[in-house]
């Protein structure tokens, strides 16, 4: 079954299982819920008065700077001056609108959003204005005058929000303050949130006595996971912590068998011996014989790393909520809060506020219910914050995976593939959908998140792809590009060693593979930027070199390659020297922001390869900060050369395609400088030490 | 107990002395530059300069400052004209999500008043313990040598 396919019965299966009550679709903020919009929701996204414009910005800001590309897009159609279009951050008061995930911020928004600014230009000039709900009839595109631009001759305008966060001013939920202000925690057992748990006792009386004591709330919000909490508040947030020392609350854990060895769990050859695996993404005939390639690939459990810890500000007024979130759907967590504290939609509002990095880690309504609870029992605005340790303990996570990948050459070319994976859940999490509802899933459709990138891009005579999920009780969800990092490491280092087999050049042996021409177009240019057919495996005096590369397609819509150059020394440590990547993602309206957004992924591939772990024992997570945890710094970045396509394509997203192709770009230079083939990620030097 | 802060005088209330100095000067004087990242001094968020040191404000009380001269972001600008740091990092475009660059920027101004002409392997060093997951070093580490060659 080809990959479009098998989406499309999963939508309807999904659809028949779970039927259409909008209670439940509510409670599933991933899921697409909400229709792509057109130039009449557009409409009202643009306000004009007195010759200064308000553009409601559709989209969560978190760094993809997408701020400044539609407020681009509005200026060109307006045919407004810079500083005349102010942009706001939409709040729950404004029309519906999608989830800020999967890289769709121009793709379905930029269009419609050109439409209503160029209806709204044409109005002016005649002397009218566009009333709510008047019609749009939408214009050829080729008429939209930030549709003809090209970006590549012009620079970008100095970013939207850019000096406010070079002189400090107040931008993310953690910055707002309001009067009467006290903080709050809410503390939950150590103990996986699979199991169920909650306060039994504490020490009130030391509580007390520290200074800044507010109180205890035993009504402190929903449980996560299976975890009910115990609230604390304080009048200075330096007191939360002493308070909970003081406390020293005593659990009621659920006894259970904690899943002692996790990679044990999902280990996909002991899954494959007991037969083939449920879900299907390629379904090709092949026989399990003969094969030239037969490569294990495992991933650990990865955090999100973002540097801002969830935050919100919460303050009840004559029974209306109000939030302030750091949250990548506004009105899911307007939802579930009015469904929580049994108060109407129209009481609550949520005030979107830039986010400090999500990375799909910031759907989840927790913190903001934790605010909300505390506010409402102590009667004032309370903020939360958490802590890194609860970001790391009590946040979900990139699943580890398990993957067998297999292929057969004939005359130079793989004539069958084979990927197999056992992993966790992206999509139908633990937090999206009650376990009940997950067992249904699991045995009607699978999870596309966790498939997405086993889908292959090259013309294999027979491809096969299947996968299995194991609830794990270190709960997982979406992380950059969902399972596309992972399956493209996984499918981007077989490739190589089959090109390596078959003899052949790898870009060659890529290319020999590949039928689409704007994935032919990216590989052979990074090829060209990099000087890859003039380079040879060379030593550096006893330090090792080797280059790799990799492409991919995201969502068979964006296109990139990536090659990297490292180094080894004797002890195994990595130094990558140099990455490019050339990326495709269409028309590109800020092609800076495309760069750095390219930048970002590069920089997520370092850390998938070199660092990105998460230690866990007896089923839960054990980390308490950046150094249990770490991501990359600055040490560890290469210098990177981004090299855009100018297309006049249908413009797509940018913010997860070249984790596709960076990864396995590192693994392959990796196995060219060394001769060793990983199959751990993070890799451990001293597996690569002389 | 006083201290200064970016230029003026303030005193430091009894109630917040025990405070990590990040909540002090966020939630007491509403200077929300410094960010909250781990609270461990491992991500460099909460950087802020201390008597010309750049120092994690999550793990130094207020009472530690006291006598001290501190300098936050809201700091640097001279009225509307920013810090040829600050007109850097907005002209090499370098914040994505923007939540670590106030700690980025402070312990980029601290470099340059140390060592006005700094290598390569000088901004590693000194910006080896500010992290960005958003990946936005080659910017950090143009800028500041943009910011360099500005002040030359």
């Amino acid at each position: 079954m080809k990959r479009r396919t098998f989406l499309k019965v999963t939508g309807g299966s999904l659809v028949a299982l779970f039927g259409t009550g909008a209670a439940i679709w509510s409670q599933m903020p991933v899921l697409p819920t909400r229709p792509a919009p057109d130039a009449q929701a557009a409409a009202g996204w643009i306000s004009h008065k007195d010759g200064k414009y308000i553009l409601t910005l559709p989209r969560i800001e978190m760094g993809q700077n997408i701020t400044t590309s539609l407020k681009q897009i509005a200026c060109t159609e307006l045919g407004a001056a810079w500083n005349a279009v102010e942009v706001k951050l939409h709040n729950t008061s404004m029309q519906k609108v999608r989830s800020t995930v999967g890289s769709e911020s121009i793709q379905y928004f930029a269009e419609p959003l050109a439409q209503a600014c160029a209806a709204l230009r044409d109005a002016l000039t005649n002397g009218k204005t566009v009333r709510d709900g008047e019609r749009i009839d939408p214009r050829p595109v080729g008429e939209l005058k930030s549709f003809q631009r090209s970006a590549f001759d012009r620079q970008s305008p100095e970013l939207v929000h850019g000096r406010e966060i070079v002189t400090g001013k107040p931008l993310y939920a953690a910055d707002i303050h309001r009067p009467g202000l006290v903080y709050g925690r809410v503390l939950r057992a150590p103990s996986s949130s699979e199991v169920t748990s909650k306060p039994k006792s504490w020490n009130i009386n030391a509580a007390h006595v520290v200074p800044g004591f507010f109180g205890v709330i035993e009504d402190c919000g929903p449980a996560i996971g299976k975890a009910t909490g115990l609230g604390i508040v304080a009048s200075r947030p330096g007191a939360l912590s002493l308070i909970a020392d003081a406390l020293d609350v005593e659990w009621e854990i659920d006894t259970h068998s904690p899943q002692s060895d996790i990679q044990t769990l999902i280990n996909v050859d002991r899954h494959l011996n007991n037969g083939s695996l449920p879900h299907t993404v390629l379904e090709g005939p092949l026989q399990d014989s003969d094969w030239d390639i037969n490569l294990r690939v495992d991933l650990s459990f990865a955090s999100h790393g973002q540097i801002e810890p969830r935050a919100a500000v919460a303050e009840w007024i004559d029974g209306q909520l109000k939030v302030w979130a750091g949250t990548q759907d506004a009105f899911f967590h307007r939802d579930f809060l009015a469904d929580h504290f049994g108060v109407p939609k129209g009481d609550v509002t949520v005030q979107s506020c830039r986010i400090g990095g999500a990375f799909g880690g910031k759907v989840p309504c927790s913190v903001e219910a934790e605010a909300a609870a505390l506010a409402r029992a102590v009667q004032r605005p309370v903020k939360v914050q958490w802590t890194r340790e609860q970001e790391l303990t009590q946040a979900y996570h990139r699943p580890p995976s398990s993957h067998r990948v297999k292929a057969r050459l004939d005359n130079g070319r793989v004539s069958a593939w084979d990927h197999q994976q056992v992993s966790s859940h992206v999509i139908f999490t633990p937090f999206a959908i009650p376990k009940w509802l997950q067992s249904g899933t699991d045995l009607a459709v699978g999870d596309p998140g966790t498939a997405r990138g086993m889908e292959t891009a090259y013309q294999f005579a027979r491809s096969r792809a299947q996968y299995q999920l194991e609830r794990l009780s270190v709960h997982t969800g979406a992380w950059r590009g969902l399972g596309a990092g992972p399956n493209m490491l996984a499918a981007e280092t077989a490739m190589d060693e089959a090109a390596r087999i078959a003899g052949m050049d790898p870009l060659d042996f890529r290319l020999a593979h590949i039928s689409d021409p704007r994935l032919k177009t990216v590989l052979e240019r990074v090829g060209s930027i990099a000087n890859w057919r003039g380079s040879a495996q060379r030593t550096m005096g006893r330090k090792r070199f080797g280059r790799g590369i990799a492409c991919g397609i995201y969502k068979q819509v964006s296109y990139v390659a990536t090659v990297a150059d490292i180094i080894l020394d004797d002890d195994g440590e990595i130094t990558i020297t140099h990455m490019w990547c050339t990326h495709d993602c269409g028309r590109v309206f800020n092609a800076d922001q495309v760069k750095a957004q390219c930048e970002g992924n590069l920089a997520w591939s370092i850390g998938m390869v070199l660092c990105a772990g998460l230690p866990v024992k007896d089923g839960r997570v054990v980390a308490e900060g950046f150094s249990d945890s770490p991501v990359p710094i600055m040490s560890q970045f290469p210098e990177m050369t981004i090299d855009l396509i100018e297309s006049s394509e249908k413009p797509v997203g940018a913010g997860e395609t070249a984790l596709m192709s960076g990864p396995a770009a590192i693994a392959n230079a990796v196995r060219s400088a060394t001769g060793i083939r990983a199959s751990r990620f993070p890799l451990e030097p001293k597996e690569l030490a002389l | 107990m006083s201290f200064v802060l970016n230029g003026e005088k303030h005193s430091i209330p009894a109630e917040w002395a025990d405070e990590p100095l990040l909540h002090f000067l966020r939630e007491h004087h509403g200077l929300v530059g410094a960010k909250f990242g781990c609270g461990r001094g491992e991500c460099g968020a909460c950087t802020v300069i201390i008597d010309g040191v750049a120092m994690r404000s999550c793990i130094t009380s207020a009472a530690d400052v006291e006598d001290s001269e501190v300098r936050t972001i809201e700091g640097l600008a001279d009225r509307e004209t920013l810090h040829p740091v600050q007109s850097a990092w907005l002209e090499e475009a370098v914040p994505q999500c923007g939540y670590c660059q106030a700690g980025q920027i402070m312990s980029a101004v601290a470099l340059l008043e140390e060592n006005p002409a700094p290598s390569d392997d000088d901004i590693t060093a000194a910006m080896d313990g500010n992290l960005c997951r958003c990946g936005t070093y080659q910017r950090i580490r143009k800028a500041i040598q943009r910011a360099a060659e500005a002040s030359a």
